[in-house]
C-alpha cells in the first residue's frame, strides 16, 4: 500500500509546492500590480498640483461658459497648460515648477565638505552593487540551465554548484545593495532636499513601484536561494529556474526604472520648460536617452558581474592549498570571464548608441563628452578599453599553457601583441594634446602632423576593430588548444579562416584610412562594414572552428589549475579596469550636465556646480574603487565563513564529486 | 636622407609600416643568431626593442617632436606589449627572468658586484627622481585646452539669431540656387591630389571663370575675403602658417589638418568665425586664442562665403550629421 501511495504523496507534494510558489509570487508581485493602476490613471500629480480629473473638469466647466458667452472667473482662469521640453506637446501643468534655488543653507545644506563628492560616493558604492547583484542572477539562470541540459551528470552537478557558488557570493551583496541605497536616499534628502523633492515630485509613483519591486526582487531570491535543494530535481527543478528568469524580470525592471531618472536628468521629457510636470507619467520615463542607457547599462553590469565573479575565483584559486581547489577555482574563473568578455564586446556598440542619441539630442552635449571639456577622460575611457583586450588576451594566451597541444599557438604571440599594441597606440592618441608652450611651439600648432591623424573617429575605429579581431582569433586559437581537426574538409576550412581574418583585417584598415578623404556623414557609415567584418568574425568563424573541431583528435585533457599565477593577476587586473571604467564613466555621464540638476529645466546653484580637473576626479574615482574591492573582499569572506561552517556540520558526503568547492550539507 | 622623408599625406600608415618592418627585421635577425647559436636573450631583447621604439623612433625619427605626454603613454604602452610578449608562454617568462633571479641570487663574484651595485644605485636613483620632481620649475605651466568646445545652441551675429544644429550655409547651392550640399561635395578635390579643381576649363570647378555661378562664384567670393583678412594669420595654404603667425602661441589653426574644420560643422565654424577668441565659452579655458570677432568686421554673408572658401581650398567636407 505504500508503494501504491508513494508516488501519489509525491505528486500531492509537487502540486502543493508549486501552487505555493506561484500563490507567493503572485503576493510578491501584487503590490506591482496595483501600482500599474495608478501609472494608467496619470501617474504623479506633482508636489501640489490639482489631480487631472480635477482638472479635466476645470476644463470642460471653461469651455461650457465660453461657449455660452459667459466669463467664468477664478477657476477656469487658473487652468494652465505647458509645452513639454522634449514630445512638444500641450499638456496640463500638474505639477509644481523646478525650484529656483540659490547657494544658502536652505536649498544646499551642508557638512564642513563637498557634498557632491559624498553623493558621488555614497551613488557610486550603490551602483557597483546594485549593477553586480542585477548580473550575477543573470548568470545563475545561464549556468543552471547549462547543468539541467547537460547529460553528462558530473558536469551537470559541476555547474549546478556553481550557479550556487555565484548567488551565495550576491545574497551578501544584496543586503549591502539596500543598505548603500538607503544611505544614497539619505544624503540625497540632507544635502540636495530641493532637488530631490523636485524629482521625487516628478516621479512619485515611479519610486513606489520602485521600492515595491525591490521588496518582490527580495523575496524571489531568497526563495530561489533557500529553496536550491527543495527543489533539485524534476519539475521543481524547472520551477526553480523559472523563480530565475522572474527575478531576472523584475531586477531589469528595476533597473530600468532607475535608469529613467538619470535619462530625466540628462534629456528631461514631459514637463515644460519651467519643470512643471504635464500629466503623462510615460513621457517622464521614457525619454530621449532612455533607452540607449538602458541598453548599455545591462551589457555593462554584466561585463562588470563576470570581472568581479571570475576576481573571486581568481582570489580563491591564490589562496587554495589544494590541486583541487585550484583546479575548481580555475574553471571557474574561466567561466565567469568568459561571460563578462562576452558581453564587453557588444558594449561598445551599445555605446556608440547611446552617444549617437546623445548627439542627436543636444549636439552641445555630445561635443562636451567627446569633442571638448571632457574629451580627455574618453582618452582615459579608451585606454581602459585596451587594457580590458589585451588583458583578456593575455589571459588565453596564459590558458593555452594548461592544453596539451597549446604550444603550436604560443610561438605566434608576438605577432598578435604587435597588432594589440599598434591598434591600441591609435585608439589612445589624443586629439587634444597634453603639452607645455615651449612643446607647442615646438610643434607649430596643436594638432601633430603625424600622430594627429590618430585622434580623430577614423583611426580610432580602425584601432579597436583590429583589437577586438584579434582577440577573437585568440579566443579561436584558445578553442583549438588541445585539439586538431579532422574533418575531411579541414585544410580548407583552416585556409578559408585564415583567407577571412586578412581580409577582414585588410578592410578594416583600408576603411580606417579612406575614412579621410570622405565627408564626415559618409566616414561615419564606414563604421558599418568595419564592425560587420569585425562581427563576421565573431559569428562565423567562431561557429566554424567549433564545426571543424566536432570529433577532432584531443591532444591532451584541458589540465585544470595548472595555469600560471599570471593568469590570475590578469583577471584580478580585468575585474579592477572594470570597476574603474565604470566609476570613469559614470562620472562623465553626470558630469556631461555641467551646472543643471535637471539639463536645462532646474539650474545647480550650488558651490560645487563646476566641472573637477581630471586629477580630481580620477582621484575619487580610484577612491570608489579601493573601498569597492576593500568591501567586497569583506563579501567574499563572509562567503568562505558560510561555506566553512555548513562543511563542518556535513553528515552525509556529496555523491558526486563536484570540484573542490566548499560542499554543504546535504547539496547546500 | 630625403628618402627617408615622411610623406605628407601618407605619414600615419608610414609610421606603422616603418614599425612593423623594424619588428620584423629584429626578429629575423634573432631568429638567424639563434640558428647559429648566439640568440640574444629574452631579457636583452625586451629592453632592446623598448628602447629602440621609445627612446629612438618616437624620439628622433617622427617630426615635429612628440610631446612628452604621448611619448609617456606610447612607452607605457609599449612596456605593456613587450611584458605580454616576454611572459606569454611559461618558457619565454622563466627566459626573461633568468638573468633577474641570477643577479638576486648572485651565485659568482660579477653577479655579487651587480646586485650590490644596484641595491645602491636604485635607491639613489628613486632619491634623484623625487629631488628633481620637486624641485620648483620656472616653465610655463601645461595647460589642458579644450581646442573645440562645444558651441552653445545658438548664436545672434548681427541682429539675427542662428540655431548652429539646424542652420545652414546659404552659398552652398546648385547652379539653379537651391541648397545643395551633395553638389558643391562633388566639387571638391582632395589636396593631396596635387590640385584644387578637376577640371580647370569647367565653369563648375574653376571659380575664376568668367562664367562660374552658383557654388563655385561665392568660393571666389569667399577665397578674395580670405586674402584680404585672414591669410596673413591662417597662411596662403591655409596651414596656420601665414606671416603673422609665429608671433602667436598657438599658432592660428592648420585648416589643411583633418582634426579642425574637417570635424566640424559649418555651422560650428560660423560661431567661431564671428565670436573670435573673446568669444570662446567657459569650457575653452585658457582661451589661447587671438583671433579677432569678426561680425565687427565682416558681414553674415562674407562670413558664409569665407568659410565655403576654405573647404573648398582644403578639400575637406563640412561634418553633417544626417
Amino acid at each position: 500500500m505504500g508503494r501504491l501511495f508513494t508516488p501519489m504523496t509525491r505528486g500531492k507534494k509537487r502540486f502543493s509546492a508549486v501552487t505555493a510558489l506561484i500563490v507567493a509570487g503572485v503576493f510578491l508581485t501584487l503590490p506591482i500590480i496595483l501600482s500599474v493602476t495608478a501609472l494608467a490613471g496619470g501617474g504623479g500629480g506633482g508636489p501640489s498640483g490639482p489631480p487631472a480629473e480635477v482638472l479635466e473638469q476645470r476644463k470642460a466647466a471653461a469651455a461650457a461658459a465660453a461657449a455660452a458667452g459667459e466669463s467664468v472667473e477664478g477657476e477656469a482662469v487658473a487652468i494652465e497648460t505647458g509645452r513639454d521640453v522634449y514630445y512638444k506637446i500641450e499638456g496640463p501643468a500638474v505639477g509644481m515648477p523646478a525650484p529656483i534655488t540659490a547657494d544658502n543653507e536652505t536649498f544646499y545644506p551642508r557638512y564642513n565638505f563637498e557634498s557632491r563628492v559624498l553623493l558621488w560616493v555614497a551613488n557610486q558604492q550603490h551602483l557597483y552593487y546594485g549593477s553586480f547583484v542585477l548580473a550575477v542572477p543573470i548568470f545563475c539562470m545561464c549556468i543552471e540551465l547549462a547543468g539541467m541540459i547537460s547529460k553528462d551528470k558530473a558536469m551537470a552537478k559541476k555547474y549546478d554548484q556553481l550557479a550556487y557558488d555565484f548567488i551565495r557570493i550576491s545574497l551578501t551583496a544584496y543586503s549591502l545593495t539596500a543598505i548603500l541605497g538607503g544611505i544614497l536616499i539619505f544624503t540625497f534628502l540632507t544635502l540636495y532636499p530641493a532637488f530631490f523633492g523636485y524629482l521625487s515630485g516628478i516621479f512619485r509613483p515611479v519610486m513606489h513601484i520602485y521600492a515595491l519591486t525591490f521588496v518582490a526582487e527580495s523575496g524571489v531570491l531568497y526563495i530561489y536561494y533557500y529553496g536550491w535543494d527543495k527543489m533539485r530535481e524534476g519539475v521543481l527543478k524547472w520551477v526553480h529556474l523559472s523563480m530565475c528568469v522572474i527575478l531576472n524580470v523584475i531586477g531589469t525592471v528595476l533597473m530600468f526604472l532607475a535608469n529613467s531618472w538619470i535619462a530625466f536628468m540628462m534629456s528631461p521629457a514631459g514637463v515644460d520648460e519651467q519643470g512643471r510636470y504635464l500629466g503623462n507619467i510615460w513621457h517622464v520615463l521614457h525619454t530621449a536617452l532612455w533607452n540607449p542607457l538602458n541598453v548599455h547599462r545591462i551589457l555593462g553590469n554584466m561585463a562588470f558581474g563576470g570581472g568581479v565573479v571570475a576576481a573571486y575565483a581568481a582570489y580563491r584559486f591564490l589562496s587554495s592549498t589544494t590541486d583541487e581547489e585550484r583546479a575548481h577555482y580555475d574553471w571557474m574563473g574561466y567561466i565567469a570571464m568568459s561571460l563578462g568578455v562576452a558581453f564587453l564586446i557588444p558594449l561598445p556598440f551599445a555605446g556608440y548608441w547611446l552617444m549617437r542619441e546623445v548627439y542627436a539630442y543636444r549636439q552641445q552635449m555630445g561635443i562636451t563628452l567627446m569633442g571638448g571639456l571632457l574629451a580627455w577622460l574618453f582618452i582615459i575611457q579608451a585606454t581602459m578599453i585596451g587594457i580590458l583586450f589585451l588583458t583578456t588576451n593575455y589571459y588565453l594566451w596564459q590558458a593555452l599553457g594548461r592544453m596539451t597541444g597549446g604550444e603550436r599557438f604560443q610561438k605566434y604571440i608576438k605577432y598578435l601583441v604587435f597588432i594589440l599594441v599598434v591598434g591600441l597606440l591609435v585608439f589612445i592618441t589624443p586629439h587634444t594634446i597634453v603639452m607645455s608652450p615651449a612643446e607647442l611651439k615646438a610643434m607649430g600648432g596643436q594638432q601633430h602632423p603625424v600622430l594627429g591623424n590618430y585622434g580623430v573617429m577614423s583611426a580610432k575605429n580602425g584601432g579597436i576593430n583590429a583589437i577586438i579581431m584579434t582577440t577573437i582569433l585568440s579566443f579561436i586559437w584558445y578553442q583549438r588548444g588541445n585539439k586538431v581537426p579532422t574533418v575531411s574538409w579541414s585544410k580548407f576550412g583552416n585556409i578559408f579562416m585564415g583567407c577571412f581574418f586578412v581580409v577582414a583585417q585588410i578592410n578594416n584598415i583600408f576603411l580606417a584610412c579612406y575614412g579621410y578623404f570622405i565627408p564626415a556623414n559618409v566616414r561615419i557609415g564606414l563604421s558599418v562594414p568595419q564592425v560587420a567584418g569585425t562581427l563576421s568574425c565573431l559569428l562565423l568563424m567562431t561557429p566554424l572552428n567549433l564545426a571543424m573541431l566536432k570529433g577532432g583528435r584531443e591532444l591532451g585533457p584541458i589540465k585544470w589549475g595548472q595555469i600560471p599565477p599570471r593568469s590570475q593577476y590578469a583577471i584580478i587586473m580585468l575585474a579592477t579596469a572594470f570597476t574603474w571604467m565604470m566609476g570613469l564613466m559614470g562620472y562623465i555621464r553626470s558630469s556631461v550636465r555641467l551646472f543643471w540638476h535637471v539639463n536645462e529645466v532646474m539650474r545647480d546653484n550650488s558651490p560645487w556646480a563646476y566641472t573637477h580637473t581630471i586629477g580630481f576626479a580620477a582621484n575619487v574615482i580610484s577612491f570608489n574603487v579601493l573601498f569597492f574591492w576593500i568591501s567586497i573582499m569583506f563579501v567574499f569572506w563572509l562567503g568562505t565563513l558560510g561555506a566553512k561552517k555548513v562543511v563542518i556540520k556535513s553528515a552525509v558526503p556529496d555523491p558526486v564529486p563536484a570540484g573542490a568547492s566548499p560542499q554543504p550539507a546535504a547539496g547546500h | 636622407m630625403t628618402w627617408l622623408k615622411l610623406v605628407e599625406g601618407y605619414m600615419p600608415m608610414q609610421m606603422i609600416s616603418e614599425l612593423a618592418i623594424c619588428i620584423l627585421f629584429f626578429s629575423i635577425c634573432n631568429y638567424l643568431l639563434k640558428k647559429a647559436g648566439i640568440g640574444v636573450p629574452k631579457f636583452w631583447a625586451g629592453i632592446l626593442v623598448w628602447c629602440f621604439v621609445n627612446m629612438f623612433y618616437l624620439k628622433y625619427r617622427i617630426y615635429p617632436p612628440i610631446p612628452f605626454s604621448v611619448r609617456a603613454i606610447y612607452g607605457t604602452v609599449s612596456a605593456c606589449g613587450i611584458f605580454m610578449w616576454v611572459s606569454g608562454s611559461q618558457e619565454e617568462w622563466l627566459e626573461f627572468k633568468r638573468p633577474i633571479i641570477s643577479v638576486l641570487d648572485a651565485n659568482n663574484g660579477f653577479t655579487k658586484v651587480l646586485r650590490t651595485a644596484l641595491l645602491l644605485l636604485l635607491p639613489i636613483g628613486l632619491g634623484a627622481f623625487a629631488y628633481s620632481s620637486l624641485l620648483p620649475s620656472f616653465d610655463e605651466p601645461i595647460e589642458l585646452r579644450t581646442v573645440h568646445p562645444a558651441p552653445p545652441a545658438t548664436t545672434k551675429v548681427h541682429g539675427k539669431t542662428y540655431v548652429l544644429q539646424t542652420a545652414q550655409q546659404p552659398y552652398r547651392i546648385d547652379t539653379e540656387g537651391k541648397y545643395d550640399p551633395a553638389y558643391s561635395n562633388a566639387h571638391i578635390v582632395d589636396q593631396s591630389m596635387g590640385r584644387l579643381m578637376k577640371d580647370v576649363n569647367s565653369s563648375e570647378d574653376n571659380p575664376w571663370d568668367p562664367n562660374a555661378k552658383g557654388y563655385i562664384k561665392h568660393v571666389r567670393e569667399g577665397g578674395e575675403i580670405f586674402f584680404q583678412n585672414c591669410h596673413f594669420c591662417h597662411g596662403d595654404n591655409l596651414n596656420g602658417r601665414g606671416l603673422w603667425a609665429f608671433a602667436f602661441n598657438p599658432i592660428p589653426a592648420n585648416f589643411t589638418d583633418a582634426g579642425t574644420i574637417a570635424q566640424l560643422q559649418e555651422t560650428f565654424v560660423f560661431w567661431r568665425v564671428a565670436k573670435g577668441g573673446i568669444g570662446l565659452p567657459g569650457e575653452g579655458f585658457p582661451w589661447a586664442s587671438v583671433m579677432p570677432p569678426w561680425e565687427q568686421h565682416l558681414t553674415v554673408d562674407e562670413i558664409w562665403k569665407v568659410i565655403m572658401f576654405e573647404y573648398w581650398h582644403t578639400g575637406y567636407y563640412p561634418r553633417t550629421w544626417d
